[in-house]
């Protein structure tokens, strides 16, 4: 499995590196040879050739640094995503795919507007930030995860969104429903970070990469994984919601 | 007279008969009069420091020296820098009148409260140590503490005394228009080095935006660096501490010798800033010697308990803490068992997702022979333990009373670290252990 890690450098915000450790080890742990390539502003690099890209959060001023960056390479994200690449976007990432971002002075930036969803800063007073339970339904399967939002940013108009809020607020305030997901794309809000702890939603994004390259249907082996369910029976417990 | 002022302090003459301290009265008085932080008459000098990490010890260090100067000085020595604990402080220490009696008061504040209460403290100077990414979700990014401070301090006639060697704190420098401005700054040692994969913040220059050069780094982001552009960082420090000698555990400044009182670099820094007070009010700093050689750490500051064998415990907070303590316990010679406890209550911050941006595969040695983990989000520590490949010697134990009476058990030294909220309940479960 080849990765591409974009921004690494900047848009590193709450742990979101972590991901990387999880896609890694998983595939470590059943041989399957894995990849990790980073890529910086500036940097000249084919996504095309890449299964995974994965894009993290960042504070707003390196979201900025990296916007225009990005736009650059809409051409090449284009031609990737017709080639079955799969895109884990988190936080910034995930608002960045979308139509625009209308700031708190009512500037509006465009984003890469690969899909309709767009997002518009909030006053203080709604800033979602805590814990979050979700219930998400992703290539058939139904199951709980967790996480933690921190996001000013309301993104609406999301037609298909990743899970059902069982606690916390999601793509808005009070929203009842978080991120945003399609064939190719697992988008969303949830730091903590979101993999170490939602261990199958992991496996299915290895699945998707690998398939990428492959006609036959991918079938991964079980790890153990203890420690991973316990950590998030006990925030599932926490909130109520087991 | 005050009614509230009487109440409170009766109220602490209770609580001292039955052997607790606190914060209690300050909690008082706050509900009796919410306005009372602004009614306090400050004394001449109102010296605030701020500032991520080192708060507690630089400030106690600034007022230990100052004492030394033979100045009558209040502070808020345990670390109580929220709202309650500086009201604690200037109610216990303030006449009827609300007159605060003192010489000098030097206030640890919060880097979320020193916005808020600047202008009702009267602070005549500001010490600011250092910014990291600490408990983001109360706090909001750095970023915002950062220019919050900045606009309180815009127009601020008073002294600023800032670390020059971070980025992020050196931008109030900038900005502040009236201020006279004391920077610090260490020189190269042994510990600087070239390249660091522990910096976060400060890459990139806050004027022109492009990324920061660095002669060295002393730790996290802290170190020489400046822009190639616009020269900011270009610094022509106050005070400048050089020669530092981690194995005789001294430090020059001025030509004179100083002793850090812990082999740290974190630590020549809080020496840095208290010399830089010194100087500023005019006092003579080599006083601060003195203090500098006795200073004892405060509770759950490297603090040993005598368990079968020996068990040192330090508080962690923040990535960039536990980075620097981490340095510490592996240069331990012998086997050790470490002890980790991460709490995610309102003081620790709800989101723990920064402990994935600390270096944690530095556990990863021989002399490390079990983890155990343990406090409301034990579980999320132990998982990223898995990920450093300390698998097969992670224990986790829910209840911090098993945890500890564990570590006893085992009869090896011992390393805890401990979030915010667990520090001082960890604190008396080792009390506990050590009669056993």
């Amino acid at each position: 499995m080849k990765i591409l890690w974009m921004y690494h450098n900047l848009m590193d915000l709450y742990g979101d590196k972590g991901n990387i450790h999880v896609l890694k080890m998983r595939c470590e742990k059943r041989s399957i040879s894995c990849t990790v390539d980073t890529c910086t502003i500036g940097d000249s690099i084919d996504i095309n050739a890449y299964d995974l890209f994965f894009l993290g959060g960042g504070a707003d001023h390196e979201q900025s640094l990296i916007f225009e960056d990005l736009l650059k390479r809409k051409d090449n994200i284009m031609e990737a995503y017709k080639n079955r690449t799969q895109f884990l976007l988190i936080c910034g990432g995930y608002q960045l795919f979308g139509a625009y971002y209308l700031d708190q002075s009512g500037n509006r930036i465009e984003g890469l507007n690969m899909f309709p969803y767009y997002t518009e800063s909030s006053d203080r007073d709604h800033r979602c930030i805590g814990n979050i339970a979700l219930e998400v339904n992703v290539d058939g399967e139904t199951f709980k995860t967790i996480g933690f939002e921190n996001h000013g940013g309301q993104t609406k108009n999301v037609d298909s969104p990743l899970g059902r809020v069982l606690y916390g607020h999601g793509n808005t305030f009070d929203g009842g429903y978080e991120g945003f997901v399609n064939e190719q794309v697992i988008a969303t809000y949830m730091h903590g970070p979101l993999l170490p702890k939602n261990p199958r939603l992991a496996d299915i994004i290895i699945k998707r990469a690998l398939q990428k390259r492959s006609n036959e249907e991918i079938i991964l082996e079980p790890l153990d994984d203890t420690l991973e369910l316990k950590a998030q029976e006990v925030m599932l417990k926490r909130l109520n919601v087991l | 007279m005050s009614i509230v002022l009487k109440f409170v302090k009766a109220t602490h003459y209770i609580l001292s008969k039955v052997g607790r301290g606190g914060s209690l009265p300050g909690q008082l008085a706050l509900m009796m009069d919410s306005n009372i932080l602004s009614k306090f008459k400050m004394p001449k000098e109102v010296i605030l420091v701020t500032g991520t990490n080192g708060k507690t010890t630089t400030s106690n260090l600034i007022a230990e020296s100052l004492r030394q100067t033979g100045k009558k000085v209040i502070n808020n020595h345990r670390g109580d820098n929220l709202n309650v604990g500086i009201t604690t402080l200037l109610a216990l220490n303030a006449k009827d009148d609300y007159t605060v009696d003192a010489d000098i008061a030097v206030i640890e504040i919060d880097e979320l409260t020193v916005y808020r209460q600047f202008h009702n403290l009267h602070p005549t100077a500001l010490v600011v140590t250092n910014f990291f990414r600490d408990q983001l979700d109360r706090a909001g990014e750095m970023e915002t503490i950062i220019r919050r401070i900045m606009e309180v301090t815009e127009n601020f006639e008073g002294r600023l005394i800032l670390n020059g060697d971070d980025p992020n704190v050196l931008r109030i420098a900038e900005n502040a228009k009236k201020a006279n401005v004391y920077l610090y700054s260490v020189g190269e040692n042994e510990v600087s080095v070239k390249e660091t994969d522990e910096a976060s913040e400060g890459k990139f220059c806050p004027i022109c935006g492009n990324p920061l050069q660095y002669q060295y780094y002393q730790y996290s982001h802290i170190g020489r660096f400046e822009c190639p552009k616009d020269h900011y960082g270009k610094i022509r420090p106050s005070v400048f501490v050089n020669s530092i000698d981690y194995n005789k555990g001294t430090f020059t400044y001025d030509n004179n010798e100083y002793h850090s009182f812990i082999n740290a670099i974190y630590a020549i820094y809080n020496c840095a800033a208290t010399l830089t007070v010194m100087k500023a009010l005019g006092f003579d700093p080599t006083l601060a010697d003195e203090v500098f050689q006795h200073y004892q750490l405060k509770e759950g500051r490297n603090e040993v308990f005598n368990l079968k064998k020996p068990c040192v415990i330090n508080l962690f907070k923040n990535p960039t803490g536990a980075n620097e303590v981490m340095k510490e316990i592996v240069k331990h010679e012998g086997d050790m068992n470490i002890c980790i406890l991460l709490n995610d209550k309102d003081q620790d911050g709800h989101d723990v997702s920064w402990i994935w941006d600390a270096h944690f595969e530095r556990f990863n040695i021989p002399q490390v022979k079990k983890i155990c983990c343990s406090g409301t989000r034990a579980y999320d520590m132990a998982l990223r333990l898995k990920y450093e490949g300390l698998e097969d010697r992670i224990i986790v134990k829910e209840n911090p009373q098993e945890a500890i009476h564990w570590l006893n058990e085992e009869n090896i030294d011992s390393y805890v670290l401990a979030t915010y909220t667990a520090l001082h309940s960890t604190r008396t479960l080792l009390r506990k252990e050590e009669k056993q």
